[in-house]
């Protein structure tokens, strides 16, 4: 009988395992539904642990060839993926309806991807890149060699397969955990396009590292050197898309993920690569799983107050509270930081503030309003490393003085007052003799 | 064929560790613990029988010793499953499967049950999965309980009925009214056929078996084919569901190939190179990490290892680097796929091509030393002959026994990318300014190449910067490195980057910083460098700092190109701004309080001299009305515009004007009409007065 029933119950949490898992819903911003366009299918075998950290942590994917004639992203003017992994480096075109164009709308829709080429990668995978503030090394042949942070191998001497640890500082985007090992890279080359600043470097290449074809003779120095090289790239997008960028798909690989690794001249040795944590770390960031801020509840008040005026009077002292929440994967956590700041703004701002937080999520800072008046607003212009954007605003009038709202006993007038009051007093005693007296 | 290529690179990418020719690795310890961390217990237990038993034959195959205790679980739900009189014939398949490894005891009533339910089970099979599970599980009892009374009745009958699923190209549908082939069927066909051949009670009708193995060999001609001699089987892709990619197929054609060569007597004709070709392929996919795909690799290594067509034997380098500082020897391991070891046979290296000079072999053809304790072929003095550099190696494999050449294949020659570095020798490294038209040296430096060095040096436009140094290979050749760079930094983060070139052992680079006057942007200042030489062959490559170079160039013409824009440090964009607070408009100054009460009070001395001078006058009241009407009006007067009076007092201590001039009003009517009163009664009391 208690077989029987564990036995429903099992049947039960089955059942309702997908809606668990692939329900829509809008509070919660992680992807659900990635599509995964490969050049082969081999690949889901050689990547199949990175493919598999995924599943795990509830995302659908579909797997798709790169050539598949009824490739598709939107279907009725609906999109049907949440998110893009395009792992097909060598390919020329795409199948289906399929095109530069549409992962580029794709993108601009709010829709994150993943993009890896390596030292096949085709003009259609380097335009996309291109698109997204990446350049890749023109010349076609070449490669990422380092010299002197390789990894040492005994099968691999060309110096192709390096090592790098320079990682962008920021938890939200590699997560919280220090990545120990470093991270085994064999691909290409890329540089991040200065006047674009939504594009960042997550991992860069060592000062000693160019691009080159390793097997021919250079003659010309080489397009891409040192740490101006960037292996991986993200971008966040103003819409708060997130675009990664690798040069290597076997960065992804289980061969990689999965080797011991030792960096020349270095005598720490690694039972594993970092190549596991850095992937799966970035991967969550991409599909929204970390990094992920809204802003609730934002409130002003008079101090003394508990409604929200719907005007200040200049010279109010006013308290602004907003709340912050991070996604965690899994439901919407306190944010904590220190640097939170809101600005009472009317054609530049006229207090910028600093808010203080109690831990749990409450941002809260009192001011003064000042003495201009004029239709202000409250701002709050967050923008982090690795987090998405916020920008708040509310609009709010400050009005002067009302007439009786100034000082009525001014002490230097008060002879005046003096004055006019003996004279109101001698009026009256006057008025009073004048018609009486005899 | 744009797809056949693209797959073509791909596998190349994945599977290749050098771009020349890949170098296939046996199954190793890589393999063992990640076999440990795929097949995981869930509640001491695998998830189901047919994990269970793919978790043990892959434990099995690999010899893993430190294997997590299944067996109790796993006996209990192989008792439970063998004794159930519901099992489907799947379910006794793989628990029978999971039994010839667990080896737990089946109560001798249960395996009657089975045999009967089984026996049925073929009599009433209709698919090719049907035929598959139900011969598979006698196939086991007969091997676990060793009763050799257990037969198939009507084996023949049974063999033709699974044949009726074969088609014209050597693959198998599953049903017959499924018309689609694949070889992932055929491989389970093959497996049924050699259950079926092995539970025959009298010898089989030779015809049959050899039209199998005249499907046998047509599947093989439909085998698929990398560029590098990767060979395996795939399944087109016709819907998704019944598709389970080419590792699945590959390795059930090549289950069904081995059991069917057990049982059957003479040769089975296939090429023997194919047999290489699919070692090549599982070998090449390096460790899946999916359990499933992992234990077809597996599985499937262990049938190359052990079947009676050709086991192939694989040629592998521990290092493919070797150092001439460390007097490395060349060492070469054959070893069958599964890493056990071959029989007896030499190796022989047949040539050595440098990657410059690819024409002529630089060794002549030698055998290998074939060390017995370590299994490994070795060759101690070839380093002494050969410089630094990048190699490919040519080794070829010969059997000692000729009867081993129908057991095993070896395949031709092996191609092997290899890698000899040392220590390059620097000497002579200077820096110099010259002076542009005399060629007279300015300032001399030398340079330690090794440690970091701390120049400075200033220049103008009209002189010349040289850098040189000599490299030299052990062997005291010239040595010419990949990487040799010379990198100038300007303050502002623009960098330019020349190659040294050389003539021989000695390289050289001029800067004559005239001709560089519009490459550096015309950025006077203080220009870091940076000195880079690498290469794969170079065991000590660097990258040191010179020192700066103070330049002194012209100024730039309007029409000159700007330097290109610098990123900005992501970190100091993302800070938080600096607070702004708004600074208040100052209230205006004001006299000290003391000085504004000290004039109230002199506003008071007139009504005091007012006061005084009447007193002094000597007024009275001798006029007031007398009668007592006059007398009210009059009273009346002066209450009312003490009234008004005293609104105005309270108009400055808090009414405000609306309120004020509203009482205002009643008050002025009030006073306007007993004012006219009492005016009127003292100026006809006045004119009666005159008048008198």
């Amino acid at each position: 009988m208690k077989s029987l029933s564990f036995f429903f119950f099992f049947i039960f949490i089955i059942s309702v395992f997908p809606f668990l898992c692939f329900s829509f819903n809008p509070e919660s911003p992680t992807d659900r539904r990635v599509l995964v366009l490969l050049d082969d299918f081999s690949l889901k075998y050689s990547h199949s642990i990175f493919f598999n950290s995924l599943k795990s942590r509830c995302l659908n994917l579909e797997f798709k060839l790169s050539d598949d004639p009824s490739l598709s992203l939107q279907r009725y003017g609906q999109y049907l993926y949440d998110a893009l992994i395009l792992f097909c480096p060598s390919t020329k075109k795409f199948g289906g309806s399929l095109d530069l164009t549409a992962v580029i709308d794709f993108v601009d829709s709010g829709h994150d991807l993943i993009l890896a080429a390596d030292s096949t990668a085709s003009d259609l995978i380097k335009n996309i890149a291109t698109e997204c503030g990446v350049d890749f090394d023109e010349d076609s042949s070449a490669m990422v060699i380092d010299h002197k942070s390789y990894a040492i191998s005994g099968t691999e001497g060309d110096h192709s397969l390096i090592v790098s640890d320079d990682f962008i500082q920021s938890g939200a985007i590699l997560g919280k955990t220090k990545i120990e090992a470093p991270v085994l890279f064999k691909g290409i080359a890329h540089s991040v396009n200065s006047a674009n600043s939504l594009v960042l470097k997550v991992l860069s290449a060592s000062p000693s590292a160019y691009s080159a074809n390793p097997e021919s003779k250079l003659l010309n120095p080489p397009l891409l050197t040192g740490s101006a090289i960037s292996l991986v790239s993200v971008v966040q997008a103003r819409n708060n898309a997130r675009i990664m960028i690798a040069g290597s798909l076997d960065l992804f690989s289980n061969r990689l993920l999965r080797t011991a690794v030792q960096k020349a001249g270095s005598q720490d040795k690694y039972h594993k690569s970092g190549n596991e944590q850095f992937v799966t770390e970035i991967s969550k960031w991409v599909f929204h799983e970390r990094g992920h801020l809204k802003a609730v509840n934002l409130r002003h008040l008079r101090v003394g107050e508990t409604d929200e005026p719907a005007m200040y009077r200049i010279k109010d002292d006013l308290k602004f509270s907003v709340e912050i929440h991070e996604w965690s994967g899994k439901n919407w956590e306190p944010y904590v930081a220190d640097d939170v700041q809101v600005q009472f703004y009317m054609m530049s701002s006229y207090v910028l503030k600093t808010l203080s937080t109690n831990g749990k999520g409450l941002y809260l800072a009192s001011f003064k309003v000042p003495d201009v008046y004029g239709v202000f607003q409250f701002k709050v212009d967050y923008h982090r490393l690795g987090y998405t954007s916020l920008s708040l605003s509310k609009q709010i009038p400050v009005r002067p003085f009302r007439h009786n709202e100034y000082e009525r006993f001014i002490t230097t007038a008060f002879p005046y007052y003096g004055a006019s009051f003996t004279m109101m007093a001698g009026f009256f005693i006057f008025s009073i003799l004048f018609l009486y007296n005899k | 064929m744009a797809r056949i290529l693209a797959r073509f690179l791909v596998l190349l990418l994945v599977v290749s560790i050098c771009e020349a020719a890949p170098l296939f690795q046996p199954i190793s310890d890589s393999h063992r613990s990640a076999a440990l961390e795929l097949f995981t217990l869930d509640h001491g237990s695998f998830k189901s029988l047919e994990e269970t038993y793919e978790a043990l034959r892959t434990f099995q195959i690999l010899g893993i010793e430190k294997k997590p205790d299944v067996t109790a679980a796993a006996c209990h739900s192989i008792s439970e499953t063998v004794g159930s009189l519901s099992s489907t014939p799947k379910d006794l398949f793989y628990a029978l499967k999971a039994n010839s490894i667990a080896e737990c005891k089946i109560h001798a009533k249960a395996s009657k049950g089975i045999i009967s339910s089984l026996n049925s089970a073929v009599s009433g099979s209709s698919s090719l999965l049907d035929f598959y599970y139900s011969v598979g599980g006698l196939v086991l009892i007969k091997d676990q309980s060793s009763k050799d009374d257990l037969q198939l009745a009507d084996a023949e009958g049974v063999f033709r009925s699974v044949k009726a699923f074969s088609q014209s190209d050597g693959r198998w549908r599953y049903s017959s009214n499924n018309l689609e082939s694949s070889a992932f069927a055929a491989g389970i066909a093959l497996e049924t056929l050699a259950g079926i051949v092995s539970l025959a009670s009298s010898e089989l009708d030779q015809s049959l078996i050899s039209t199998l193995k005249n499907d046998i060999s047509k599947l093989f001609d439909s085998i698929e084919k990398y560029g590098d001699g990767t060979l395996y089987f795939d399944d087109k892709l016709v819907d998704g569901y019944e598709y389970k990619g080419p590792l699945s197929a590959t390795s059930s054609v090549l289950r069904g190939l081995t059991a069917f060569a057990a049982v059957t007597t003479g040769n089975i004709d296939l090429p023997r190179d194919k047999m290489l070709g699919l070692a090549k392929f599982f070998l090449g996919i390096g460790v899946p990490g999916d359990a499933k795909d992992f234990f077809y690799q597996i599985d499937a290594c262990a049938c190359l290892d052990s079947n009676r067509v050709s086991i192939p034997l694989i040629l592998s380098l521990p290092a493919a680097v070797l150092s001439l500082t460390k007097k490395d020897s060349l060492k070469v391991r054959v070893a069958t796929v599964l890493g056990s070891n071959a029989p007896p046979l030499t190796v022989k290296l047949v040539g050595v091509f440098s990657s410059v000079s690819k024409d002529a072999s630089l060794v002549e053809s030698q055998e290998l030393k074939f060390d017995q304790g370590s299994g490994l072929h070795i060759l101690n003095d070839l380093l002494e002959i050969i410089d630094v550099g990048s190699y490919t190696f040519v080794f070829e494999v010969v059997l000692q026994e000729p009867d081993d050449e129908k057991v095993y294949v070896t395949g031709s020659q092996t191609k092997v990318p290899i890698f000899v570095t040392g220590l390059v020798r620097i000497e002579n490294s200077e820096i110099v300014v010259l002076d542009s038209d005399l060629g007279s040296v300015e300032s001399q430096s030398k340079l330690d190449l090794t440690a970091k060095n701390a120049v400075s040096l200033s220049a103008n436009h009209l002189q010349k910067m040289r850098l040189s140094f000599r490299l030299t290979t052990p062997r005291g050749l010239a040595f010419k490195p990949h990487q040799a760079f010379l990198k100038l930094r300007h303050e502002s983060k623009v960098e330019h980057i020349f190659v040294v070139g050389n003539s021989g052992k000695h390289f050289e680079i001029v800067l004559n910083f005239l001709g560089l006057v519009e490459k550096f942007f015309y950025l006077s200042g203080k220009y870091d460098m940076e000195f880079t030489v690498g290469d794969s062959a170079m065991e000590n490559s660097f990258l040191v700092a010179i020192g700066y170079i103070e330049l002194d160039l012209p100024q730039a013409p309007e029409k000159a190109t700007r330097p290109p824009l610098q990123a900005i440090d992501p970190y100091t964009r993302y800070g938080p701004k600096a607070e702004i607070t708004h600074i208040f408009r100052a209230p205006e100054k004001r006299p000290p309080q003391e000085l504004s009460l000290a004039f109230l009070g002199l506003t008071i001395l007139p009504l005091l001299g007012f006061f005084i001078g009447l007193l002094r006058l000597g007024v009275n009241m001798k006029n007031f009305p007398s009668k007592p009407v006059p007398a009210a009006f009059a009273f009346l007067f002066h209450v009312g515009i003490g009234a008004v009076l005293l609104l105005y007092v309270f108009f400055w201590l808090k009414l405000d004007l609306f309120q004020t001039l509203k009482v205002l009003g009643f008050l002025v009517v009030f006073l306007v009409f007993i004012g006219h009163r009492i005016l009127s009664h003292l100026a006809a009391a006045s004119a009666k007065l005159k008048s008198a």
